[in-house]
Parts: structure tokens; C-alpha cells; sequence
């Protein structure tokens, strides 16, 4: 079976800054995997190249067997992506903004209304999906953006900081949306965080990421074990030699 | 004093002089523009001054008496003449004649000027000489451009002050598109149709500048909506992207064509109807073929919409370099001078009469076109407007080019103009 991800060697250079110095990891199909480091390890610079926005300066990476450079149309036929500052257009209903999303990342013989309707079902929204999305919260606009990443199923979903800002309740209600939903239909994630402890309730494998490097991989309970710590953000504490 | 206002206002002003993009807009481009307009203008003055003091005056002696001699002989101590006997205007005109001195005003001494003049000194004040004008009316000129006519009717004014008070008139006719049409004051007329010149580079100049901040906040507002990373990630061409925001915009600059049409359509009426209460029934624009034709008209139209193309394209492509609305219309800001020069100046100008390099500048500024060929389609210079047309064609497509070179790249997200600052720190987290 395909690997989701196969990353290889990953560099990206800005200028005089290396944002990614060689990094490498891959994720299994079904998998929820999490990438996690503080602001500005290089986390977002790593999915926007998962996300054919930008090109690696060297090294490969493959989506289910696509190579992201090469194939990028391919590549964004399975996947879709939930940006960390992600917004909505502010003069469409929830809805409306739901329907051109879906419009936009149709597949053969799929439906609009049951793509849509599913949509729905997922950001929890009801009949505020009615209304503009000028009048929504910060919480509600971030449920109505997953709800869009995942309405689709894409076989990945790249999510960026999925609940970052949220109040906890709305955090929370991402975070099981997340969990049921892709259990539910069987989608893998690839998900990027600084909330560490949002990271070991979601994810089934993580990688510790610092100033461009992975530094470490594995599956959270047994890094706990291995560095004898009660969480991940001990972990990566002692890791990197702060504790 | 109001309490914190000082501090707040210092600090607000200390954010603004910091921001180069208002400095530049909103001080330093001013400072550019009105002295360039100034030598512009300047330079139209000194042309039209030039050419009134150079103008040949043609003048046609039909009577040959004594006065009219004396006349002539004033006339030739103060402007340059060239003098011919006994030929009628519509000769002249079958002959080429004005052409071929080099001059656009023919003067006619009618048979019978003498006799009246001498009739008039004699004490029957009611019979005076009449001179004819003949202005060639080219319907290119400026503001400027009446001066020549006006010098005639100046030294006419001399003679009677040094001879009798009102001895000679002058009765002013137009020379339009190579026929006379007897009565129209060409001066008169192209004080009326400067109306039109004015107007038309006003309202193009107000459509293009509105326009071009619409379409900068198209891509700008995607990113500061935080949107255009999830749609470059959708399975769409990003081509198609690109073309989805510039068609909304060609629609939109399709509209505002037709608009403009439509309003300087009625403008023209009006102004037919304005010059037929000032010179007299029986002048009628249309006949006199001073209206664009339905030609003139869909040429019109195609190089407004053509150059509004252009001019929302380069927003679009300028407003993918800023990050935010604020950012991508203060970028736009910068393209204004290369509308507002055009827009002003030509009303002030005649193109044709300009050097070759200050003609090549104009004529290599898109938003000079539509100018261009409003003054065109008039005098029925079709061939300046299809160059027109072609060229501001060609400039958008260039430009289209550059905007999907832009979209398909990762420089749509990382492009960003600055003002001397690393932008490397800001792409990398």
C-alpha cells in the first residue's frame, strides 16, 4: 500500500533563512499525524509544500504517490487544506461560501446538496449557515472552515493549527469533530501545531519540529515512556534542552 | 486642549511619514506631477503664441480698389501675409492653396470693400467693409489653439482705430473636412467643442482611477481575508482564477464603456443644440460632421474598453505584490500620474503639434488612447485609433501574461513590494 506522505530530505530556503533544513517523514493512509514545534520551526512552511503553494528547494515528497512538484493538479485533487489565518468571504451566507468550496473541489458523480448538507452536519452551524459570515464569531467561521476541509473526504486533509485561538469550547468541538470525523470515513490527517496537548489527544504519530529540523518522531505514548514525561510539551522541552 | 489629543495626533503623524507608500503617494508624486503638467502647459502657451506670430495669413484681394489695398498693406505690417488677386475662397480651396502656403486662415477682401469704406467715411455710418475669415477648422487643437483666428481679428481692431471706429467687420466662416460652411465662427466652435474635450478626458480619468481601486481590492482582499491560500490549493486552474477576477472586472469595465458612450453621446447633443442657439439656426454638428459617426463610435468604445482592460489587469497584477487593500491601493496610486498627465494635458494640447519625443511619450502611455481617439473619431482619423487600440491590445495582453506567470508561481503568495526590507523574514515560520 502507498505511503499518504513520503517526504524526503525537505529544504526550503527564504532568502538568507532556512526555513526547512532537511527534513523527512512519511504517514501512513488513515494515520493522524501531527507536527508540532513552537512559531516559526517551520511547521506552516512544510504544509504549504504538502500543499503545492510553494515549491522545497530540494529534496521529493509524494502524496499518494503523486510528486507534489511535478503533479500539483493531482495533488490538490485529493487533498485539502485548512490554513492557520484562514478566512471566508464576508458577504456570503455560510452556506453560499459551502456550496462555491464544494462547486470548486467537486469530484466525479458527487453531489452538491449532499456535500454541502454533510457540511452542515460537521460545523454544527444550523440555521446560522443562513446568515453572512461577517456576523459569525472567530469560533464559528473556524467550525465552518473545517466543516470545508473535510465535507469533500479528501484521502488527506492538512490542517494548520486547527484550533489556535479558539475558546475551549469551540476548541473542543473541533478537536471531536476531527477525531469522529476522519475516524468515521477513514481520511488521513496531517495536522500542525504549538498546542501540544491538543496534539496527544488527536494524533496517532507526531514529529517534533525546531528551527527547521525534525528533531524527533514517533507514536506520544510511547515518547512519553521513552523521555519518562507526563506529556508531549515535556518532551519536547527536554529535547531541545530546556529542561 | 482636548486631553491625549497632541499625543495622539503626533503619533498618528509619525505612523504616516512612516509609511513610504503615503509618503510617495500623497507627497512626493504630487511634487512630480503639477511641475511636469506646468512645463506641459507652459510648453501648449508658448506653441500656440509661437504659431499665432508665425501663422502665414492667406490673403485673397477680390476687390482691388484703394482701400483694400491700404488695408492689405496694414495688414502685411503686422502679420505674415501672402497675397493673391482676383481668386474666390472656394478656388482657393479647390486648389489647395491654404495647404500649400503653409496656413489655416484665409482672408477675403470682397469685391465692393473699397466703395463701402468710402461710403462709410463719407458720413453713411450704417455701411461698413466686410472681411471674410475662413478658419480651417482640424478639430485636434487645444485650449490653445484659437489664437491664430483671434490675431486676425485683433489687427482689424487696429486698422479701425487708426482709420473709423467700426469701418471694417470681419464675417467669420469655418473650413470643416475641406468644405465651407459659411457662418460657423471656427473660433466660436472650437470654444464649444473644447467643452468636449474637457469632459471626455475628466470622466476617463475619474473611471479609470475608480476602476483600477475596485480591481486592486480583488486580490488584496483575498489575502487580507486570509482566502486566496485555500483557493490556490483547490483542484482549479489557477489560470482560471486569474481570468474568473479579470472577466468580473471586464464586465464591470464593459459597462463603464457603454456608460460613458451613452453620457457623452447626450453631452454632444446638448452642445449641438448650445451652438446652434450661439451661431445662428441652420448649424447643425451632425451635418457639419463634427460627431463621430457609428463607426467612430464602436472604435471609441472598443479603445475605452480596451485601455479600462489594461488598466484593471495591471491593478490586479500590482495588487497580487501587497499584502493587504491598503497596500495594493496606495501600489495603484503610483500608475495615477501615467492617467492624470495623459487626462490633463491633452486638453491643453494638440498631440501633433508636440516634438517627437514628447509625442512618443504620449503615445506610449496606454491611457492616452482613448483621449486620442476622441478627438479622432471626430475629425474621422480612424487610422490613429485602431494604432491606438492595437497597441493598449497588446499592452494588456503583456500584462495578462505577467499576472498568470504570477498566479501560477509561488511568488503570488510571496511576491511582496517593499520598500527596502528583508522579506525573507516574514516567508519563513
Amino acid at each position: 500500500m502507498s505511503l499518504a506522505v513520503d517526504a524526503l530530505s525537505l529544504i526550503k530556503q527564504f532568502g538568507q533563512i532556512r526555513a526547512l533544513d532537511g527534513v523527512s517523514f512519511n504517514i501512513k493512509p488513515g494515520e493522524i499525524y501531527g507536527l508540532i514545534g513552537p512559531n516559526g520551526a517551520g511547521k506552516t512552511t512544510c504544509l504549504r509544500i504538502i500543499c503545492t503553494l510553494i515549491k522545497p528547494t530540494s529534496g521529493s515528497i509524494r502524496i499518494f504517490d503523486n510528486d507534489v512538484v511535478k503533479q500539483p493538479e493531482k495533488t490538490r485533487q485529493i487533498i485539502s487544506y485548512l490554513p492557520e489565518e484562514s478566512g471566508v468571504y464576508q458577504n456570503l451566507t455560510g452556506m453560499e461560501y459551502l456550496e462555491f468550496m464544494a462547486k470548486l473541489q467537486r469530484k466525479p458523480n458527487t453531489n452538491i446538496k449532499v456535500t454541502t448538507n454533510e457540511a452542515a452536519d460537521i460545523c454544527g452551524l444550523g440555521s446560522r449557515l443562513s446568515d453572512r459570515t461577517k456576523t459569525y464569531s472567530k469560533g464559528m467561521k473556524r467550525r465552518l472552515l473545517v466543516a470545508r476541509a473535510l465535507m469533500t473526504q479528501p484521502k488527506l486533509a492538512v490542517l494548520d493549527e486547527p484550533a489556535s485561538g479558539l475558546d475551549i469550547i469551540h476548541a473542543y468541538h473541533i478537536r471531536e469533530i476531527i477525531k469522529r470525523y476522519v475516524k468515521e470515513h477513514g481520511l488521513t490527517v496531517l495536522l500542525s501545531s504549538h498546542n501540544m496537548l491538543e496534539v496527544e489527544y488527536l494524533c496517532d504519530r507526531v514529529s517534533l519540529i525546531n528551527k527547521g529540523k525534525l528533531i524527533l518522531e514517533g507514536k506520544p505514548k510511547v515518547l512519553k515512556a521513552e523521555y519518562k514525561c507526563e506529556n508531549l510539551e515535556e518532551v519536547f522541552m527536554k529535547v531541545v534542552g530546556y529542561a | 486642549m482636548l486631553k491625549g489629543f497632541t499625543i495622539i495626533l503626533l503619533k498618528e503623524l509619525k505612523e504616516l511619514m512612516r509609511d513610504p507608500k503615503i509618503l510617495v503617494g500623497m507627497i512626493v508624486l504630487p511634487l512630480i506631477m503639477f511641475p511636469v503638467l506646468g512645463l506641459v502647459m507652459g510648453y501648449a502657451v508658448q506653441s500656440a503664441q509661437t504659431e499665432a506670430q508665425t501663422a502665414t495669413l492667406l490673403v485673397t484681394n477680390n476687390d482691388g480698389g484703394n482701400w483694400s489695398k491700404v488695408f492689405v498693406g496694414y495688414l502685411n505690417r503686422t502679420l505674415k501675409i501672402v497675397l493673391i488677386e482676383n481668386v474666390s475662397p472656394q478656388v482657393v480651396l479647390d486648389q489647395g492653396l491654404l495647404a500649400k502656403n503653409n496656413s489655416t486662415t484665409l482672408v477675403e477682401v470682397p469685391s465692393g470693400f473699397s466703395q463701402n469704406l468710402t461710403v462709410h467715411i463719407d458720413g453713411t455710418w450704417n455701411v461698413i467693409g466686410l472681411v471674410n475669415v475662413y478658419g480651417v477648422f482640424s478639430g485636434g487643437g487645444g485650449i490653445f489653439s484659437g489664437m491664430s483666428g483671434n490675431t486676425v481679428a485683433t489687427v482689424v481692431g487696429g486698422f479701425n482705430r487708426a482709420v473709423a471706429p467700426d469701418l471694417v467687420q470681419i464675417s467669420q466662416s469655418s473650413i470643416i473636412k475641406g468644405q465651407i460652411e459659411y457662418g460657423v465662427d471656427s473660433i466660436a466652435l472650437s470654444g464649444l467643442l473644447l467643452s468636449q474635450a474637457i469632459a471626455l478626458p475628466i470622466t476617463i480619468m475619474i473611471m479609470l482611477t475608480y476602476a483600477m481601486q475596485i480591481a486592486a481590492t480583488s486580490v488584496a482582499m483575498e489575502k487580507e481575508e486570509k482566502t486566496l491560500e485555500t483557493l490556490l490549493t483547490v483542484p482549479v486552474d489557477r489560470f482560471a482564477i486569474l481570468m474568473g477576477k479579470v472577466s468580473s472586472t471586464i464586465i464591470v469595465a464593459g459597462v463603464a464603456a457603454v456608460t460613458v458612450l451613452i453620457g457623452y453621446n447626450y453631452m454632444i447633443g446638448s452642445i449641438s443644440t448650445g451652438l446652434t442657439s450661439s451661431l445662428g439656426s441652420g448649424v447643425n454638428l451632425v451635418a457639419l460632421g463634427l460627431v463621430p459617426n457609428v463607426l467612430g463610435y464602436i472604435l471609441l468604445g472598443v479603445s475605452l474598453f480596451f485601455t479600462l482592460l489594461s488598466a484593471l489587469a495591471l491593478a490586479v497584477v500590482m495588487s497580487a505584490f501587497s499584502e493587504n487593500v491598503r497596500g495594493a491601493q496606495a501600489l495603484v496610486g503610483y500608475v495615477y500620474p501615467l492617467i492624470f498627465i495623459p487626462s490633463l494635458a491633452l486638453v491643453y494640447l494638440d498631440v501633433n503639434t508636440l516634438p517627437l519625443v514628447l509625442k512618443a511619450v504620449f503615445y506610449a502611455i496606454p491611457y492616452s488612447h482613448p483621449i486620442l481617439a476622441s478627438k479622432a473619431v471626430v475629425t474621422g482619423d480612424y487610422a490613429t485609433v485602431l494604432f491606438g487600440i492595437i497597441y493598449v491590445a497588446l499592452f494588456t495582453v503583456i500584462i495578462m501574461y505577467i499576472a498568470s506567470r504570477l498566479f501560477a508561481t509561488e511568488k503570488i503568495l510571496t511576491a511582496k513590494f517593499r520598500f527596502g526590507k528583508s522579506k525573507a523574514k516574514e516567508n519563513s515560520e
